[in-house]
């Protein structure tokens, strides 16, 4: 156990592995449960990809795997603006994270203004901003900008919420 | 004991590094020099690096001074890390710059300037360009 | 004659007053996307994707185009300027680029990037214009069979060719397809892998994939990996070249736009090996060899202009064929799909006014970028002051913000969310996000070929080599996916052939230190070609287990540096 452990160590890539491996037992299950009868007009009927792609998925899941352990790893991706000298910082992510789930959990309720508000706020204030009323501010005029001009412009009307009556 | 500046590579800072400089030479206290980021702008041009800094360093070297550059970067304010240099440093002094404003712009003081003048705890000189 | 008036009367469609502004809006967007770091023409168009809802398509196409020219320019700028190569491919010009610039010839680096991209432009259109009907003509007449051979061999190019790792790209490309495959089946109405959603019964809304693999995705990777020193510029006055820079200039681009059209006219092309052929090349002609590593001006022209014709080269396959060869030609013909148009060989037939229009309004953003980024280069590099919370934020609220808007559902936000996590965990993990959108993309696409061809051979699997050009086209596939074994042992035997490269390091400030510029040995020209596969295919199997590399990691003495290189060609090109 405690050798499976230090191996496992590490590798969250093997993560990754496993993602794979299910996204291809899950094509590859949903494809069987389709019931389709055979016909002379589509020969190839709707299962054959999902079974290739299924296939595909699953040899990729165990050759990551293998390669994983084996102790290969993929480079994670540069950038202009990238920093890869210092790791994952979660502090930033989380809180972005955060701001993105409350403006989905908010937007039909409390309307557009007010959770994009909290959106651009939260994220700006996630990645290091602490000029509380000047991002306040730009945050309430991004939010007013885009209602009304998505709603004058493009004639979508996003939620207003609880501001209904009042924009 | 020691003599903090406050430095940017603009008209006001030169003038406040020139007087810091002459200052710490008759004192004969060791010079901090604050240059320093918030880091969350792509360029920063009051920021100095390599080349300038090498020069501003060697400048520093030049005029026999007991010196120390400090670039911050932890996205602070220039007005912490000045205050905070001159916690550790032990100051005797603050040197910062100050722009010529006209008498609309006083109303608008620099709000660097400000802080170090209110939150300093040591005296402060403010060198106009 | 036929083809001068479809693109005359492209002209008058291109040239009317709403055109030329929104011809006017993309570029400015284009140059601005291409400046600003962290983000790309790619993030741009998805993001805009469902603003252009409610616009006519021709103009959506239109400011597309603009923003996919505007990119290029943008980025040789910062390039240049910071020694941060931005886009593609730009990673060539910033050798010279920016030597030049800390010798205080940035004036005339940027003036001979910006005449050299439009002369590359405006010739690599001009080829775009020859020869897409051509291939148009050719690929109407095949068949199902041929059809899907050639998607087939897109997917495997880009997947196989591109890329640091094989099985990282078949990983992203499976992940693609299955994305893809959401959805009733068009033919028989079966629901796959809805899990009992009503909502997903029509798919995936591509729009809201694109944006949470190439926005989200992409701001929260860049938020985890947050650069917090501030990059050095060099300040710039406006460009301008004199007499002597001209003399210098003008055969490097029209080498590099040699170079650079049938490169990205190719399924796996790119920008990166025409760039670097057209950079070798000359180094090997120029009169001043030794100021190459010290800032030739040819060192910027020929790359340059091979940046640029190639990308007019990628939009041959993408409008003859609907073959998408880059992230933002995958946009593009994401962005076609939006709007109901199938993108296909018969696009030139059903939306003659459409494509003559986007083909003309690209003779026309070229000019027009030449334009505002000769005088205006100060003023774009202002942009640079813009703080970066904002511009992450910034992405983050306009991706919700379109997602949303598409139907006003918060459940495309919450897959917005979960594709955008997927994004990220892509580029933690190295898997190129380019197959992923083009699998997803040309899935749906191939197998609608698939069943019609064995339809017609009833069920016979020969169906699918019945035709001539199909069988030629598996074979090239079948070369695609062997030939690097091959080359490999072609390697081992003539180690003396090999790459003898130090190309600068990535973006970022170690490239600032030094780099003799020498980038190849003298035969580089003729072999680089193969060797550059060899390395990039080495460098995929550090530590694959892939049975047929298995413990074949030996190469030649220049092997590191040549890894090097095809790593940081890797990262630029998934950031494209």
């Amino acid at each position: 156990m405690k050798q499976l452990v230090s191996r496992l160590k590490g590798r969250s890539e093997l993560g990754l592995a496993a993602l794979l491996g299910a996204f291809g037992v899950i094509v590859i299950l949903d494809a069987l449960s389709l019931n389709v009868p055979y016909s002379q007009a589509d020969p190839v009927g709707p299962k054959t990809l999902p079974y290739i792609v299924g296939a595909l998925l699953l040899v990729c899941a165990v050759l990551l795997a293998i390669n994983v352990l084996r102790g290969g790893h993929g480079e994670a991706e540069g950038g202009e603006d990238v920093d890869l000298t210092h790791p994952t910082d979660w502090r930033t992510v989380v809180p972005l994270l955060g701001a993105f789930v409350l403006n989905i959990a908010l937007i039909d309720t409390v309307g557009w203004v007010i959770s994009g508000t909290l959106l651009f706020w939260g994220s700006v204030w996630a990645l290091g901003s602490r000029r509380y009323i000047r991002d306040g501010i730009i945050s309430v005029v991004m939010a007013l900008g885009t209602f009304y001009g998505f709603y004058l412009g493009l004639g979508i009307k996003l939620p207003a919420g609880l501001l209904e009556g009042v924009l | 004991m020691s003599i903090v500046v406050g430095y940017i590579p603009t008209p006001e800072g030169e003038a406040a590094l020139e007087r810091a400089i002459s200052e710490a030479a008759s004192a004969k206290a060791p010079l901090v020099v604050v240059n320093s980021t918030r880091g969350d702008v792509f360029v920063d041009q009051r920021f100095v690096q390599s080349d300038a800094a090498q020069a501003l360093d060697s400048r520093l070297a030049a005029s026999g001074v007991e010196h120390i550059l400090l670039q911050p970067m932890g996205g602070n304010d220039a007005a912490d890390e000045v205050l905070d240099a001159a916690e550790t440093h032990r100051a005797d002094l603050i040197v910062i710059g100050l722009r010529k404003r006209t008498p609309v712009g006083k109303l608008i003081m620099g709000s660097t300037a400000q802080r170090i003048l209110l939150q300093a705890e040591c005296p402060v000189l403010a060198v106009k360009a | 004659m036929e083809t001068f008036d479809l693109l005359m009367q492209g002209f008058s469609t291109a040239a009317t007053p709403i055109n030329l502004l929104y011809a006017f809006i993309g570029v400015l967007l284009g140059t601005a996307v291409g400046v600003l770091p962290g983000i790309g023409p790619a993030m741009a168009v998805a993001l805009l994707l469902p603003v252009t809802y409610s616009l006519e398509p021709t103009s959506a196409f239109i400011m597309f185009a603009g923003i996919y020219y505007g990119g290029m320019y943008g980025g040789s700028t910062t390039s240049i300027l910071l020694n941060t190569p931005g886009e593609s491919s730009t990673v060539i010009t910033a050798i010279e680029g920016h030597k030049m610039a800390k010798s205080g010839r940035a004036a005339q680096a940027l003036a001979t990037a910006a005449i050299g991209s439009f002369v590359a432009g405006t010739i690599g259109t001009a080829l775009l214009v020859a020869f897409a009907p051509v291939v148009v003509d050719f690929a109407v007449s095949l068949g199902d069979p041929s059809y899907l051979a050639i998607i087939v061999l897109a997917l495997i190019a880009v997947t196989a060719v591109l890329g640091g790792s094989k099985l990282r790209g078949f990983s992203a490309l499976g992940i693609g397809l299955a994305i893809g495959l959401v959805g009733a089946d068009p033919v028989t109405g079966q629901q796959r892998l809805i899990f009992g959603q009503p909502l997903l019964v029509d798919g995936l809304d591509i729009v809201v994939v694109a944006v949470a693999i190439f926005a989200v995705g992409e701001a929260l990777w860049i938020a985890a990996h947050l650069r917090r020193k501030p990059m050095q510029t060099i300040p710039v006055g406006r460009p301008w070249m004199g007499k002597q820079d001209w003399k210098r200039s003008w055969k490097p681009w029209l080498r590099g736009t040699a170079y650079g059209f049938p490169f990205g006219a190719l399924p796996a092309g790119g920008a990166e090996i025409p760039t670097f052929l057209s950079y070798v090349t000359e180094k090997k002609l120029s009169k001043h060899p030794e100021e190459f590593g010290h800032g030739a001006i040819e060192g910027v022209a020929g790359p340059e202009a091979a940046n640029n014709a190639s990308a007019a080269g990628t939009l041959t396959p993408m409008l003859a064929l609907g073959l998408p060869t880059n992230a933002t030609a995958a946009v593009m013909l994401a962005a076609f799909i939006q709007f109901g148009i199938q993108p296909g060989p018969l696009l030139f037939d059903s939306e003659p006014q459409l494509v003559w229009a986007l083909i003309a309004s690209l003779f026309i953003g070229n000019t027009l970028l030449l334009l505002i980024n000769l005088p205006l280069a100060p003023v774009w590099a202002k942009l640079l002051q813009l703080p970066r919370p904002y511009l992450y934020a910034g992405i983050l609220f306009f991706a919700t913000l379109g997602a949303y808007a598409v139907n006003l559902q918060t459940f495309d936000l919450v897959i917005l969310l979960l594709l955008g996590l997927l994004g990220f965990a892509m580029r933690r993990y190295g898997l190129p996000v380019l197959p992923l959108v083009i699998g997803l993309i040309l899935g749906p696409r191939a197998e609608e070929s698939l069943r019609t061809s064995l339809q017609l051979s009833a069920g016979n699997i020969s169906g699918l080599w019945s035709e001539p050009v199909a069988v030629v086209v598996y074979i090239i596939v079948a070369l695609v996916l062997l030939a690097p074994l091959a080359l490999k042992v072609i390697h081992r035997r003539r180690p003396e052939s090999v790459l003898l490269g130090n190309i600068p390091q990535a973006p970022g400030e170690t490239a600032a230190t030094d780099d003799d510029g020498s980038v190849a040995n003298g035969d580089a020209n003729g072999d680089n070609d193969s060797d550059n596969d060899n390395d990039k295919d080495h460098d995929k199997d550090t530590g694959s287990v892939l049975p047929e590399h298995a413990g074949s990691s030996g190469g030649g003495p220049a092997e590191p540096a040549g890894r090097h290189r095809s790593d940081e060609i890797q990262n630029e090109r998934e950031r494209s």
